[in-house]
Parts: structure tokens; C-alpha cells; sequence
């Protein structure tokens, strides 16, 4: 087991975000969670990578208690995320942007950092555009950036937050084979997509959420027939 | 030899003539062309200070003053009461501030933009008032004299020196592990914060070696003046003139402080000269146009005439 929450609670104000959420990733797993919006996909990721802290429950990466640590802490112990809206370093070059991840996630030095960097900017497919600023690239290519950033910590495990969200189908395709290369490369991912094709082709489980609760786990051919997830998405009338 | 490297070349030969002209000039200058330049290298190193923590971090600190009056008391008491020759009071002077600014902002550096600058401003105003309360040692609002030392070419060589080392922390800063970490927080916390960068300790220490350099200042501030009231040492308008400097020239740049610091007391003493009472006016006119047109400072401007000129020279990394 390398993560695993348990019984984690997230509370605003009133507003009960993540109801004793229980979720567990194996080594090799793509997992994905899906669930309406605002169900609380996007919290549980903060409160895994340390953004928010729960008010309930655990969270154990390799075993070892991670609940309550600070983001940074968390990046270097191997849980690298993105965000849903691209967050780059807007007024350094996407090279500039990799080192960050690199040098602090990583612990490597400047030097050996940037060469790192643009190993990874390689791999995602920016090499050649290592010297522009993210405003001079495409939504796409800043989706690339935002991976590339969270794999130059060198994670166990990788957090996609809405990776695919916005992109054409031909994009999504060219993601989806490189998230294959790099889960083929040992990295255990952890994904929210609403995009069911992508979901489908490649998670080998899905969790389902609805208002913070886990209501479905397993295959993808299971969780779609699942009625509670029907329900869910569609509605009554559907089941 | 491209145009591009000799743009380069071009810019080390300006710098090093500055560098010549700088170190000669107290041979050619005397009184108070030799005070002018005194006061201009004060100012490109307080702007400088300023520089290091918010145009770094884009923290911006509205109680800069603070440090800098903290450096000039503390050398001028322990020169005056415990009778410590200048440097090594001048020091110590300078690591209180560091101590200070690394205390205050445990606290304050957990907030944000607006909220830490009036936190700053309110700390600022607080330190004041602290000095004004200690009497005993500070002489309160009657001011501390110390010894009188009228040696001008030594106070311009010290600041020199001073104005040195906080180019060269903010060279360090521009192409370190640790400044990438303070650029990339000023760009966006969060994403720093995930992407593994301790951001609250690097913060802390950018403020205390912004403070020190402020404090340093402040201590050769004061042995030259040799008498200090807290209105003079803790006055508001020297950070707002921090803040003015640091932008109008290019925060977050080696080469703005400098150019700034050095156009708006320039520009000052030339129309104070001829318009002793207006002349507050043109300055706020020119700062209001220099924020308008060109936000990101003279260097700003210039290096994108540059890139516009000669492509993009942008080195990577």
C-alpha cells in the first residue's frame, strides 16, 4: 500500500467536503476518481498533498502517517501533484519552471537540476520550447508543464488534477500515451477526470464520490453499472 | 563574436567603468558633491534591501524603515554606552535587525499582500515608539549624539562597501537554488509550496538578510549624521522612498534598485535646486507617469527594447 486516507473529514464551515473518506492506491495502480462536481475530489487531493488539513482521520503514505505535514514536505517525501487550472511560474521559462521541481522536490543542485529538468521536458514533449514563458505556449503544452513540474520531484505517486479538462480529443489521445509512458516508468497515478474515454482506457480502478462520500469502487466495467453512481450522475428516473 | 555576446562584452566594460569611476571619485570630489554621493549610495543600497525581500518574494514590506532604524540605534548605543569601535557595533547592529525581521515575520510572514504590508507599517511605527520609550538608552525624543567623525571619504568608501555586498547578494539571489525558490514564491506560492520549496523558511530568511543589509545601512547611517532622532530613523517616507526606487528602476532585477535609486535622487536634487518648493510636485508627477507607462521599471523597459531589437536573447535558465 503505498497511500492510504482513512475515515478522512474536511469540513467548511457548514459544509461537510470529504465524509470519512477511505481510499487506498497500490503500487502500479492507476486510480481514478470521479464524481460530480463538487463532491470533493479536489479537496481530497489538498488535503493528501498537505494544502488542507482534515479534521478527522489519517492519511499514511508507505505506511508511515503523513496526516496534517506541510505541501512540501509531502512533495519530497514522493506525492507530486498538478492543479486543475495550470499554476506555472508565469514569468520564468518552462525549463526554469521544471528546475523548481527539480532542485527543491528533488533535492538536486542548479546544475545538475537543469539537466534534470530538461530530461523531463524531453520526456513530456516541451524540449523544444524549454526557453519560452508559459503565456507563449498552448493550454496543452502548460497541462505538459504542470506534469512535468510535479515528475522532476522524482514521486512514487502523481496526483492529476483534470488533466484532459478542455483538450480535443486528438490532445487527450497524446496525454494518454504519456501517461501510460510514465506509469510504465514506475510511477503509481492518481487521477480525477471527468473525461470517461480517458478514465475508461486507462485506470485499472475507479472510485466514485459523491457529496464527499465514497459511493462505488472498482473495475471501470463495474463502477459504470454501479446503480448508486447512475444515480448519482443521471438521476432516479435512469436506475 | 555575435552582436549578442557583444552586447554583453559592452555591458561588462560600462559596469567596470562604473566600478572605476565609483572607487576614483572622492579624488576628484570634495564636500558636497563627495555628500551627494554618499546619500545616492545610501539609497541604491536601503532600495537594494528592499529589493532582495519584495522583489524577490513580492512581499511587499511597508515597514522597511524599521530595520534601518534598528541598525542606526543599535550602533549608536553601543558605540556611545558600551563604547564599541564602529564596525563591530555596526554588525552587531545589523544581525539585530536580521534577528528582528526573522522574529517579526514568524508571525507576519503568514500573511498576505496587503495584510502583511500594513502589518509591517503598524511594526514599524511600534519600533518607534519602543525607541522613543527606552529613554534610558536611546535618549527618547531628544536624540542620540555620537561621536563625531568627519572623515567624508571614509563614510563614502563604507557605503561603497556596503553597496557592494548587497549587489552581490542580489547577483546570488538572480542565479541560486535559493533565489529560483523566492521567485518561484513570488510567481505563485501554492504551486512552490507543492513543488517541494519550504517556502515559510525561505521567506523568513530572504526578510532577515533583507533586514540585515537595511540595518548595515543604517548603522553607517549613523555614525555619518552622528545624531539620530527615532522620526528621523524610524520615518515612514524613507520606506515609501524604498518602495519608489526599487519599482521605478525594476524590482526583482540586480540593475533596478540601482538605476532607480540613483534617477530619483538625482532627479531631486536637480529640482530641488531650482524649485525649492515645487519641486515634491514634478516628483510625484514623474513617479505617477513612470507607474503608468512603464510598471515594470527603467530596466524593464529597456531589456524589452532589447529583446524587441535583437529576438529573443533570453539565456535559458
Amino acid at each position: 500500500m503505498v497511500l492510504k486516507t482513512e475515515k478522512v473529514t474536511k469540513t467548511f464551515g457548514d459544509l461537510l467536503a470529504l465524509d470519512e473518506v477511505d481510499v487506498s492506491l497500490e503500487r502500479g495502480d492507476i486510480l481514478g476518481m470521479i464524481g460530480p462536481n463538487g463532491s470533493g475530489k479536489t479537496t481530497l487531493f489538498n488535503v493528501v498533498s498537505g494544502v488542507y488539513r482534515p479534521v478527522a482521520g489519517d492519511i499514511f503514505f508507505q505506511e508511515k502517517p503523513i496526516t496534517g505535514r506541510t505541501p512540501h514536505y509531502i512533495c519530497r517525501k514522493g506525492i507530486a501533484r498538478t492543479f486543475q487550472i495550470a499554476q506555472p511560474f508565469s514569468q520564468m521559462t518552462l525549463l526554469e519552471n521544471v528546475l523548481i521541481g527539480a532542485m527543491w522536490g528533488n533535492g538536486k543542485s542548479l546544475s545538475k537540476g537543469r539537466d534534470a529538468a530538461e530530461e523531463v521536458l524531453d520526456l513530456v514533449g516541451l524540449g523544444e520550447k524549454a526557453h519560452l514563458v508559459p503565456d507563449e505556449v498552448t493550454t496543452e503544452d502548460r497541462r505538459r508543464l504542470e506534469l512535468a513540474r510535479a515528475l522532476a520531484t522524482k514521486p512514487e505517486i502523481l496526483l492529476l488534477d483534470e488533466m484532459m479538462a478542455g483538450l480535443t480529443p486528438t490532445e487527450v489521445e497524446e496525454v494518454l500515451v504519456l501517461l501510460r509512458q510514465i506509469h510504465a516508468s514506475g510511477v503509481t497515478i492518481f487521477m480525477v477526470e471527468h473525461i470517461m474515454q480517458a478514465v475508461m482506457s486507462v485506470c485499472n480502478r475507479i472510485i466514485v464520490l459523491n457529496y464527499g462520500k465514497v459511493i462505488a469502487e472498482g473495475t471501470p466495467e463495474d463502477v459504470v453499472k454501479d446503480e448508486e453512481v447512475i444515480r448519482a450522475y443521471l438521476g432516479d428516473r435512469y436506475v | 563574436m555575435n552582436r549578442k555576446s557583444g552586447i554583453v562584452v559592452s555591458w561588462w566594460a560600462l559596469a567596470l567603468f562604473l566600478v572605476i569611476v565609483a572607487l576614483l571619485a572622492p579624488v576628484f570630489m570634495s564636500g558636497y558633491a563627495l555628500r551627494f554621493c554618499t546619500f545616492v549610495l545610501m539609497w541604491i543600497g536601503l532600495a537594494g534591501s528592499l529589493n532582495l525581500l519584495t522583489g524577490y518574494t513580492g512581499y511587499l514590506d511597508f515597514g522597511h524603515v524599521a530595520f534601518f532604524g534598528t541598525g542606526s540605534y543599535v550602533t549608536g548605543v553601543l558605540m556611545l554606552k558600551v563604547g564599541l569601535p564602529f564596525f563591530p557595533a555596526m554588525f552587531t547592529g545589523a544581525v539585530v535587525a536580521a534577528l528582528i525581521a526573522y522574529l517579526v515575520g514568524i508571525p507576519t510572514m503568514r500573511l498576505k499582500g496587503a495584510y502583511f504590508a500594513i502589518a509591517m507599517l503598524a511594526f514599524a511605527e511600534a519600533m518607534k515608539h519602543v525607541v522613543l520609550e527606552l529613554d534610558g538608552i536611546t535618549g527618547g525624543g531628544n536624540g542620540l549624539s555620537l561621536p563625531i567623525y568627519t572623515n567624508y571619504t571614509f563614510f563614502y568608501y563604507t557605503m561603497l562597501a556596503a553597496v557592494a555586498f548587497t549587489i552581490a547578494i542580489t547577483y546570488w539571489f538572480g542565479r541560486s537554488k535559493f533565489g529560483y525558490a523566492l521567485k518561484a514564491i513570488r510567481e505563485d506560492e501554492l504551486a512552490a509550496d507543492v513543488s517541494g520549496v519550504n517556502t515559510f523558511s525561505c521567506k523568513l530568511i530572504a526578510f532577515a538578510i533583507s533586514a540585515f543589509v537595511a540595518g548595515m545601512i543604517g548603522g553607517i547611517y549613523a555614525y555619518w549624521m552622528t545624531f539620530l532622532t527615532p522620526d528621523d530613523s524610524f520615518n515612514v517616507l524613507l520606506t515609501v522612498r524604498m518602495i519608489i526606487m526599487a519599482f521605478l528602476g525594476g524590482a526583482g532585477t540586480v540593475l533596478g534598485p540601482i538605476i532607480g535609486a540613483t534617477f530619483l535622487a538625482s532627479i531631486e536634487e536637480i529640482l530641488w535646486a531650482s524649485f525649492a518648493y515645487t519641486y515634491l510636485i514634478i516628483v510625484g508627477i514623474i513617479v505617477v507617469i513612470v507607474v503608468l507607462y512603464i510598471p515594470r521599471g527603467i530596466v524593464g523597459l529597456i531589456s524589452e527594447k532589447l529583446i524587441k531589437r535583437y529576438g529573443k536573447g533570453r539565456k535559458s535558465a
